[in-house]
């Protein structure tokens, strides 16, 4: 519930702060000039949204594969969802204006490409998986990483045959922004990432019970495979969709369901949302003070998140060392 | 109602494990299970559960082949209690306990959800738990938590017919010696109330004293199963364990040093 409020108060806020000042309530009184709604409507809200979204998505994720893998250290990044998402984004951001003329996807084409990037990922996670099977999570966190070592390989020689001005995109997209949010990509990123999040909550009961341990979920009736692909495929296409639209933010889906553990308790019934709400107030906080702290200039929110989030991390696994 | 193994055989690669096993447990009674280490009682408890298929033969449950069963439906028939696992995430016992309880969906079944985690809380003596880390306990309270969460997986309204059945692979194991008992007298308990009880048990004096039937498992075989009084018997014993034992059928004790 708190955190409920948080995200609305934390939106509201956002969407009046910035270089260019909107008062959201002379907004909501009809008392801003034409000016200032455009602003309000046509840049601020669809950022803000996209932020929440991106948060939402990575807290949510980061929350239900830490259920799946039953490891406090699991984060989207981490089966290769993330770095698939990535490699098909740098291959439009290196290659596409040479080869892909701009009419034909246009401002689609780099979220497209990333979720093809995603999907792939996907699609080989489940053939070494054997569909997601019963082989057990560490060897899928160990396809994870080997996805994760190639998908760099891919970025790497990316990076080495890209120009200048490419190089410094491809650098900025790895650092993360919302700075390119507009409605006609958020507003169908809203819808699935929705869906898929209303989807997957009615199963946090399925993953308490895992959390027992596989034979144990599934002597009190739980399809352990068909769980585990809910799981996986849910936060596939939420990661993917967010990367694709914001570029890399670190740490977020590793960190918020921590902090929402410490606040009240791990049953997923509660930790699902709370992530997915928290997570959508942190990402819309952290991206207005992106916004404001150079201004005019941006910092790029991932440094942000990865620079408040590293420690936290670090401090996290000294934790559980002691314990 | 029963659940009957017939004809089990289970090949892990390549190694034997069970040969033409069959064996049936009845509602309302303590089947144990013993024999020495190796020699194939969880693979059969856990192909009993439907945790491992068998390479041959079949599983019936109350006169329908376990395969036909869903996962779900073959949770409201049977509860199981084995070696568990660490839990990561900080649940409190009485949150692990409550993961016990299957949406059985019959009448005046949910609404008795507060009352019967009491009820099965009181039994096991874990009142003074309930709100305590579960990662915190002992390894013995732990395994009672996991008694009580699998007591609560069979608890029913009293008009509920459902044939239900228990199986344990070592539930006294990390027990301390009240607790053993208490344990082995909620079993009896159950029976007594028309569950079938199918266990693995260590203790040569637990089975004597509370089984209807012990079968003595040997190389992947059943080699006996019977009453305790005929079961338990010195020369089998002796071959299985590599031990010299005597068993007193007056006070229905076995002796080993």
């Amino acid at each position: 519930m708190i955190t409920v409020l948080v995200t609305v108060l934390s939106l509201l806020v956002a969407s009046s702060m910035g270089s260019f000042k909107v008062s959201i309530v002379d907004y909501f009184l009809n008392l801003s000039s034409s000016l200032e709604n455009k602003v309000l409507e046509q840049i601020r809200l669809p950022r803000v949204l996209l932020a929440g979204l991106v948060g939402a998505s990575l807290g949510i994720s980061g929350a239900s594969l830490q259920g799946l893998f039953r490891n406090p250290l699991a984060d989207p990044g981490l089966i290769g969802v993330s770095a698939g998402a990535a490699l098909g984004a740098s291959i439009i951001i290196v290659l596409g204006s040479s080869y892909i003329p701009d009419y034909l996807f246009g401002p689609f084409i780099l979220p497209l490409s990333a979720i093809l990037g995603a999907a792939l990922v996907i699609y080989l996670l489940y053939l070494f998986t054997k569909g997601f099977g019963y082989q057990g999570v560490t060897y899928m966190l160990l396809v994870g990483i080997a996805v994760n070592a190639l998908a760099s390989v891919g970025i790497g020689i990316l990076t080495f045959i890209s120009s200048d001005s490419e190089l410094r995109g491809l650098t900025f997209w790895t650092m993360g922004s919302f700075g390119a949010a507009n409605w006609s990509l958020v507003l169908p990123a809203i819808i699935i990432v929705v869906t898929t999040i209303s989807l997957l909550i009615p199963y946090s009961r399925q993953l308490d019970l895992l959390q027992l341990g596989e034979p144990e979920a599934y002597r009190l009736g739980v399809d352990v495979k068909g769980l585990k692909f809910r799981v996986i495929i849910s936060s596939a296409i939420i990661v993917g969709i967010s990367v694709s639209l914001s570029g890399m933010i670190g740490f977020v889906g590793l960190v918020v369901p921590h902090l929402m553990r410490l606040l009240g308790g791990v049953n997923h019934n509660y930790l699902l949302p709370a992530s997915a709400f928290f997570g959508a107030s942190i990402m819309i906080i952290a991206d207005l003070l992106s916004r404001i702290l150079i201004q005019p200039a941006e910092l790029p929110v991932g440094l942000l998140t990865s620079a408040i989030g590293a420690p936290f991390f670090l401090w996290l696994i000294f934790r559980i060392r002691k314990t | 109602m029963t659940i009957k193994l017939k004809n089990i055989s289970y090949t892990a690669s390549g190694f034997k494990i069970l040969e033409n096993v069959s064996l049936n447990i009845k509602r309302g009674e303590i089947l144990s299970l013993i024999g020495p280490n190796g020699a194939g009682k969880s693979t059969l408890l856990n192909v009993a559960t439907g945790d491992l298929e068998p390479s041959s033969g079949t599983v019936i449950y109350n006169d329908q082949d376990l395969k036909q069963l869903n996962i779900v439906e073959r949770s409201f028939y049977r509860a199981v209690m084995s070696q568990s696992q660490q839990i990561v995430f900080d649940f409190s016992v009485q949150e692990i306990i409550e993961m016990g309880w299957v949406d059985r969906g019959l009448p005046n079944y949910s609404k008795n959800f507060d009352k019967a985690v009491k009820e099965v809380t009181t039994l096991c003596d874990l009142e003074n738990l309930l709100n305590r880390k579960f990662n915190k306990l002992s390894g013995g309270e732990q395994r009672r938590v996991h008694f009580a969460r699998t007591l609560l997986q069979l608890w029913r309204p009293s008009e509920a017919k459902d044939p239900l059945f228990m199986l344990l692979d070592e539930p006294t194991a990390n027990l301390d010696l009240y607790y053993e008992i208490r344990l082995m007298e909620i079993i009896k308990l159950k029976a007594a109330e028309g569950i079938g009880i199918f266990l693995i048990l260590h203790d040569l004096n637990l089975a004597a004293r509370y089984s209807d039937r012990i079968a003595i498992i040997n190389e992947g075989n059943i080699i006996k199963i019977d009453k305790p009084i005929s079961a338990l018997d010195p020369v089998l014993l002796k071959k299985i364990y590599n031990l010299d034992m005597t068993y007193d059928k007056k006070t229905n004790k076995v002796s080993y040093f």
